[in-house]
């Protein structure tokens, strides 16, 4: 019995861990997607994500000159009102335009808190744009690969995707997924759990997305 | 064969306990919002992942440090491979169950290259010399690609994330897997020192990660609902992206 209990036991644990835990360690593979469903989208993504990496890795910056230049340029890259309002879900057609405001808010503060903390572990590699398709027209995924310069593994480097919005001069990214996971919809499925939890309080999640924005402020 | 039917027992009276003890926890109706996230079990569910909480805590946590103490980084990692590579003979047949005829000469190859040249898969030259990826395969995923639907949520104690599918999925890897039909006399120690290391080398990879999960959600059981079901999903599409099933914005 005790290799039944073990096997029923420890092996899915772990693997079970590996799988629902891990963000940027899953190193899958996936077939190279050779369709370039829009070359500008692609081109958008090549210039303005480096140039968020480079902000990062700028050493001779201060953390607050950084912060301050990542902030502006995670709001130039994207709609950051309309990410809010997605991860509201269901909520937002129940919520006051007062509470959306303020949602939008504490929301823009927590994800470029959120954004920085991701981009800051890549922020010495080089972002490759791979190829990309269009789920709609005007809505792109354009897909790259994180290619550290000092990674002697022979592991595929990390796949990191972004939706991109918009048409030539007007793009916008809404949302960006490591190893396939989405964050804004990893988001709305954590906020719409959390107000079904606490009765619909936005004011309450707005009150814990600031302690976040706070604590990763303080981390990085 | 004698050894699989008690096993088969044994896999029953473990589901039917845990079907009988998950029917007896959730006695309040599930709300709309859990039937809309497909977790009719989820006040069951939240309280088996505070009681994860606390294995991983007080057993788990203590026994990887212990591990990661004693063990310097080149053992670990050899540990690592041995265990990865110990593993492919499932992740094979399940490539071929799902047609996958690429990934299945990959994990043939990366198999033959690692337990030779890898001196029975300590080392893996397959990845560093031959550039030959590692992915990974189980029941759970080809049922997935023959159309079998994920189930209703289920967080199980000890285990962690194990929809319907998933758990029995698991149960038949048991099956394939051929080390299972090795027999000696140290084998139940075998197995148990095998899971057990699994177990030390996921949670000390995972520990980082995990921690920042904890500390940056709102809801961390939906957090990791989340993201276990879209980890899932890129795991069964082998990572192929699918655009036409992301959401409007």
């Amino acid at each position: 019995m005790l290799s039944t209990d073990l096997t029923l036991g420890i092996l899915p644990l772990a693997r079970r861990a590996l799988l629902a835990l891990m963000v940027a360690g899953a190193t899958l593979t996936t077939a190279a997607t050779s369709a370039s469903a829009s070359a500008p989208a692609e081109t958008y993504v090549q210039n303005n994500v480096q140039t968020g990496l480079s902000i990062l890795n700028n050493h001779s910056a201060s953390t607050d000159q950084k912060r301050e230049q990542f902030e502006r340029f995670i709001l130039g890259l994207t709609d950051m009102k309309r990410i809010a309002n997605f991860t509201l879900g269901q909520y937002k057609r129940t919520a006051s335009p007062q509470e959306q405001e303020a949602f939008a808010q504490a929301f823009q503060s927590y994800a470029i808190a959120v954004y920085q903390s991701y981009f800051s572990k890549y922020s010495g590699q080089t972002l490759k744009v791979t190829g990309s398709q269009q789920r709609a027209p005007g809505d792109t995924i354009v897909q790259t690969v994180m290619i550290d310069p000092n990674d002697k593994s022979g592991q595929p480097p990390l796949e990191v995707d972004f939706r991109v919005l918009g048409e030539t001069g007007k793009f916008v990214v809404i949302d960006f997924s490591v190893s396939g996971i989405w964050l804004a919809l990893e988001e709305r499925d954590q906020f719409s759990s959390f107000l079904g939890q606490n009765n619909g309080s936005i004011p309450l999640l707005i009150s814990h997305l600031k302690e976040l924005a706070r604590n990763y402020k303080a981390e990085h | 064969m004698a050894g699989f039917c008690r096993r088969d027992v044994g896999t029953l009276a473990a589901a039917v306990l845990l079907a009988g003890w998950l029917g007896g926890c959730a006695t309040a109706p599930p709300t709309p919002e859990m039937l809309a996230a497909n977790d009719p079990f989820e006040p069951t569910n939240r309280e088996t992942l505070k009681l994860n909480g606390k294995i991983d805590k007080y057993f788990v946590i203590p026994t990887v440090a212990a591990y990661f103490f004693i063990v310097p980084d080149g053992g670990r990692r050899a540990i690592h491979n041995f265990l990865q590579n110990v593993s492919l003979p499932t992740v094979f047949v399940n490539d071929v169950l799902q047609g996958e005829t690429k990934r299945a000469g990959q994990t043939f190859a990366r198999f033959t290259i690692n337990t030779t040249l890898g001196l029975g898969g300590f080392f893996d030259p397959a990845t560093k010399k031959f550039r030959i990826p590692a992915h990974s395969e189980d029941f759970g995923q080809t049922l997935a690609v023959w159309g079998v639907g994920e189930g209703p949520y289920l967080i199980l104690p000890v285990i962690g994330p194990q929809p319907p599918r998933d758990s029995f999925g698991q149960v038949v890897d048991v099956f394939i897997d051929p080390t299972n039909y090795i027999h000696f006399k140290q084998h139940v120690w075998w197995e148990a020192g095998r899971y057990y290391f699994t177990l030390l080398d996921l949670r000390g990879q995972t520990y980082a990660t995990v921690q920042g999960i904890q500390r940056g959600s709102v809801d961390y059981y939906a957090s990791l609902r989340s993201l276990y079901r879209q980890l899932r999903d890129n795991e069964i599409r082998n990572g192929r992206p699918e655009p036409q099933n992301l959401p409007e914005f």
